[in-house]
């Protein structure tokens, strides 16, 4: 979820109005953009944006331009012109086609920027690399003082110890090798470019290096300050479409602070794509049809009313017949893919709460699944044997699943990016969960008889997910005199409860005494142990009481119920 | 005046027998009630103004284990000289001591003792001992018997000579001695007067046995009330777990709108839990640090799910046929393939969809694990529930999907207001999230929902619109539990789980 750093008194600049500094009624206001301030105490408040496409408002001035429509202060369309040609052009060099094939530039001249302003750039910046931009690999951004370069420009590539300069905020030369080192912007970045045997890097006529794209710019030229006038911004990346996108994006919030745009020839050497002037600040025309809009929202507008909802939500129709509309979205709306985003613009922009919520008609018979039905049965008779049921986690670790529990370690469901040390794997049965409960609790009044019905889950090469969810009981009994026998009539009461014969196999398992330890076993089938827990075991989890337990497949258990006639 | 226990009119009978002031023992002894039955009686009966209890303290002598040895077999030096005597009053040091068998150990303190009492003397040139006279029985060695006899006896008792002997018996380490409070009992006046006009015995038991049932002799047996106000100890009943069961009846009440329950794995296929949700691939929320992947295997198999897949990722390139743009990106299906643990029940919701079961119009829900790489704090968990639904039929539309929401937070919640906002989910448009004002609790956000886009049910063969909503229902539950930490939702806390209110 992008978070915007917003001056409210700069927005209130921006928008024209004032707002109200009541945290409801703020966000009453910001909901149109699916906003949400918090922070309200200080003079910056951060504005909470869900929608993770809509680049265009992670920026004060695109917040500004949306709810000028919102608030009524602005209607449709926003005609953003280009004043002429800048006169630059950019030459790309066919080697790129395959390391970051394309760039996209604009010259906005007299912009006004105060210290604030280049902050709400730089975080706007930021934001657009990171999300939109899918942390530079998709897009990344650069500015630079316009009156310091001299064009023609080049975009070209180097080899890694070809070319050095002075990257943002460093004081001395490095080569590209050495940024990647060295600069904490080409350690994190650098595994963009890193498998190419030439890095793309953005010069001028007179071979002053621009930046070094998708890493750094340059700390002569690639740096806006206060006294900066005219400003040069160029976006590069893997997609021409985005890349486009980014730069009308960033141009735009530019412009919103006053600046004039001029635009900049790019010289493609590629197939199709020869010549190209950007940045495109055209709208896009988008078909809507009057009966989805119904079809969706569920009310049944006049044409004005959607004129009108349209308009507020900044967009023009250019065309309208009985049926449809021809929409113009604005060239910053990159985030509308379908006419669907369009609807909801409209919906919006009526109000959600003005809407009269009806229940759906159809009728339809609820159920609960088979497995849901059984396994209340199962906790139903292991609360009546005085069982409380406790809830675990279905991560865990070797060291409870095996280490603690007296067995050899076996081969689990691994995370490969795990967050603790005790969350590195899927348990692959349930009695560690809860043991390790037991000895969170050894403080408290015993006799302890705690029971859980949840999943554990072992790899299966047979299933399309690799994988098997294994759904099991397990109960243990823990007092001073705990024992098999106990268990063993807990386990009875339970199977002669579901209708079930069953048979004890003798066996051998670590983790319980040795001749108190058996298979169940139902028509030759193993869905469970029972047994006397292990001195040892107890020794592990610090408990000093004996305890007896058993587990069963609750899925082997009900094919079982379910197979008889 | 109320009537006496049983207990309580052998005690007085006790005391009004002996006519004079009883210790607790003595009436013990006396009435054939054990030490605690009278003490308790005691109680009672002072609280009646029958009986004064007067305490005494009174210091106890007794033997420790080696006294009582001595007490049974004599002191060392009296077992010497009866050898001595046997042996016509002198003998040798070692075979003397072996006749009184006594040990290496005693020796030099038991001949310490013939000699400071001055019974025998002790040649040590020749290593001969020889009786002085034939001694009487000392003071210390009355005590002994008295002792042996008594078990204890009072300091305060004893005669100066007996006082002496204790202080021996203590330096040698054989008696002890303790100070104790004793109780004694005696009637006042008006427990004379009880007594004099003559105590009826009524028979009492605690305990109703089969055998009194059986043989009707309950009918003659007066069952001894109790202080029902005394504290007894805890017992603590089976129970589900409360979070469980608090889900348990929202499945009902789900059930009961028509909602048919759907399931999902735990390891999902990539397919289901994003790409089919229409999530790129290359989407900042599809990285490590919000998604658990599955170290090995990496990928499922999507083999069975090829046809969907294909128009899956033509959606994501360039729109398919969905009518929109699509995201412009190449879609991987090896990407599609890899295993993750599920990060949202919606993955269910995507594997309905295709399902054969799937009925139109139909309601589904799930309540499933997901797990997202979280620290778990008091707001976090990595692991936790979400419950999550479909409803699906022609002509559904926003009016409907806020009818739902309507219907579930105040028919679900018990919310007495609600409010609908614009949200954002990757996978629905248009998004609204549900706020509902409680009372008591003030305005809450409870949920997520919205209409599924075209670019997921259109490639997933789904003609009809598909309503999705989400709850908060872990915020919901501590709402009603009164807790303000979701770590209690898989709470290590036995003592809470059993202490928590049902209701």
């Amino acid at each position: 979820m992008p978070t915007v750093e917003v001056d409210l008194e700069d927005l209130e600049l921006l928008l024209g109005m004032q707002l109200p500094r009541e945290e409801e009624k703020l966000n009453e206001v910001l909901s149109y953009i699916k906003g949400e301030a918090k922070g309200l105490e200080s003079k910056e408040i951060r504005v909470e944006l869900k929608d993770s496409n809509r680049a265009d408002i992670w920026s004060v001035e695109g917040i500004a331009r949306a709810l000028r429509g919102y608030l009524g202060l602005e209607k449709g369309f926003k005609n953003y012109q280009i004043e002429g040609k800048s006169g630059v052009t950019v030459q790309v060099d066919p080697k790129l086609s395959t390391i970051r094939p394309y760039i996209a530039c604009s010259v906005v001249k007299g912009v006004r920027l105060t210290d604030a302003a280049i902050r709400q750039m730089m975080h706007f910046q930021d934001k657009l690399d990171q999300t939109y931009g899918r942390n530079r690999r998709r897009t990344s951004i650069g500015l630079y003082d316009y009156d310091l370069i001299s064009p023609p420009l080049r975009y070209g590539v180097a080899k890694p110890d070809e070319v050095s300069f002075v990257p943002l905020d460093f004081s001395e030369k490095l080569t590209l090798k050495e940024i990647l080192e060295k600069h904490p912007k080409g350690i994190e970045y650098g595994h963009i470019v890193q498998s190419f045997p030439m890095w793309p890097i953005f010069m001028d006529s007179t071979n002053k290096v621009l930046s070094f794209p998708p890493i750094i710019n340059s700390n002569d030229l690639g740096h806006v300050t206060p006294s900066t006038e005219n400003v040069l911004v160029e976006v590069t990346g893997t997609s021409i479409e985005t890349v486009q996108n980014t730069l009308t994006n960033v141009t735009l919030a530019l412009a919103d602070r006053g600046g004039k745009i001029y635009s900049v020839k790019i010289q493609y050497p590629y197939g199709k794509i020869r010549s190209m002037t950007t940045p495109n600040l055209k709208g896009v025309p988008l078909e809507l049809g009057l009966d989805y809009v119904k079809k969706v929202i569920g009310i049944q507008f006049t044409l004005k009313e959607i004129r009108e909802l349209l308009g507020k939500a900044r967009y023009d129709v250019v065309k309208a017949s009985k049926n449809s509309l021809v929409v113009k979205v604005p060239c910053y709306r990159v985030d509308v893919l379908h006419p669907i985003d369009i609807v909801e613009d409209i919906a919006i922009a009526y109000n959600y709460n003005k809407i009269q919520p009806q229940w759906p008609k159809q009728l339809t018979i609820g159920g609960l699944s088979s497995e849901s039905e059984f396994r209340d049965i199962i906790r139903e008779l292991m609360v009546g044997l005085g069982f409380q049921e406790i809830l675990t986690f279905i991560m865990s670790s070797p060291e409870v699943l095996f280490t603690k529990m007296n067995v050899k370690p076996q081969r689990t469901v691994e995370i490969a990016n795990p967050r603790l040390s005790s969350m590195t794997c899927l348990r692959n049965w349930l009695l560690p969960s809860l043991m390790e409960f037991l000895s969170h609790n050894t403080h408290v009044d015993y006799p302890q008889k705690v029971f859980e019905v949840g999943y554990c889950v072992v790899h299966d090469e047979q299933k399309e997910n690799k994988t098997c969810d294994i759904e099991t009981l397990a109960c243990v009994a823990i007092h001073s005199n705990a024992s098999f026998t106990e268990a063993k009539s807990f386990l009875d009461a339970l199977l002669a409860n579901l209708g079930i014969q069953y048979t004890l196999k003798e066996e051998n398992h670590e983790s319980f005494i040795q001749g108190r330890t058996g298979k169940i076993i139902i028509e030759d089938k193993e869905i469970g142990i029972i047994g006397e827990i292990h001195p040892q075991v107890l020794q592990n989890w610090e408990l000093e009481n004996p305890a007896a337990a058993f587990e069963i497949n609750i899925n082997k258990l009900r094919q079982h119920i379910l197979s008889k006639p | 005046m109320s009537q006496l226990r049983e207990n309580e009119s052998k005690t007085l009978i006790a005391l009004g027998n002996a006519g004079r002031r009883l210790s607790i023992d003595e009436i013990a002894h006396s009435s054939g009630l054990d030490h605690s039955a009278v003490m308790r009686a005691a109680l009672s009966l002072e609280s009646q103004n029958l009986v004064l209890v007067k305490e005494r303290r009174s210091t106890k002598v007794v033997l420790n284990e080696e006294g009582k040895l001595y007490a049974d077999q004599g002191l060392p030096e009296r077992r010497v000289v009866k050898e001595l005597v046997k042996m016509g009053g002198e003998g040798d040091i070692d075979s003397v001591f072996k006749a009184a068998s006594l040990g290496e150990s005693a020796k030099v303190i038991t001949l310490g003792w013939l000699n400071r009492k001055g019974w025998a003397t002790i040649d040590k040139e020749t290593k001969k001992i020889k009786l002085l006279k034939e001694p009487i029985e000392g003071s210390d060695e009355k005590l002994l018997s008295l002792l042996k006899e008594k078990r204890f006896v009072t300091l305060e008792a004893l005669d100066d000579e007996l006082k002496d002997a204790v202080e021996v018996l203590k330096r040698r380490k054989i008696a002890e001695v303790r100070v104790e409070t004793e109780r004694e009992l005696e009637l006042s006046t008006a427990g004379w007067d009880l007594v004099k006009r003559g105590i009826e015995t009524v028979k009492e038991v605690s305990q109703l046995t089969p055998e009194m049932l059986v043989t009707g002799k309950w009918k003659e047996t007066k069952l001894r009330a109790y202080n029902i106000q005394a504290p007894v100890a805890s017992t603590w009943p089976g129970k589900k777990h409360p979070y469980l069961r608090f889900l348990d009846d929202l499945k009902k009440k789900l059930v009961a709108l028509g909602f048919k329950e759907m399931t999902g794995p735990i390891v999902e296929i990539s397919f289901f839990n994003c790409d089919g949700l229409f999530m790129p691939q290359d989407h900042p929320a599809r990285e490590v640090h919000d998604m658990y992947f599955i170290k090995e295997p990496q990928h499922g198999s999507l083999e069975q799910y090829r046809s969907f897949l294909e128009k899956v990722k033509k959606t994501h390139e360039d729109g398919w046929k969905t009518g929109s743009k699509g995201w412009g990106y190449a879609f991987s299906m090896l990407e599609a393939a890899r295993l993750m643990l599920r990060s949202q029940t919606t993955a269910a919701s995507a594997r309905m969809l295709i399902s054969e079961d799937l009925e139109v119009p139909g309601k589904y829900f799930a309540i499933a694990r997901c797990f997202r790489p979280d620290v778990i704090d008091k707001t976090h968990l990595t692991e936790f529930n979400q419950v999550e639904g479909i409803i699906l039929g022609e002509d559904l539309t926003l009016v409907n999907l806020l009818g739902v929401l309507e219907k579930f937070a105040k028919d679900v919640a018990g919310a007495d207001k609600v409010k609908y906002r614009p949200d954002y989910f990757p996978f629905t448009e248009p998004s609204v999230e549900l706020v509902a004002y409680k009372k008591g609790y003030g305005w809450m956000e409870f949920g997520g929902s919205g209409i599924f886009r075209p670019e997921l049910t259109l490639p997933l063969g789904i003609k009809v619109p598909v309503l999705a909503w989400g709850l908060g229902v872990d915020r919901l539950f501590m709402m009603k539990a009164g807790i303000d930490d979701i770590r209690y939702l898989f709470s290590q806390n036995l003592d809470w789980l059993r202490r928590v209110e049902m209701v």
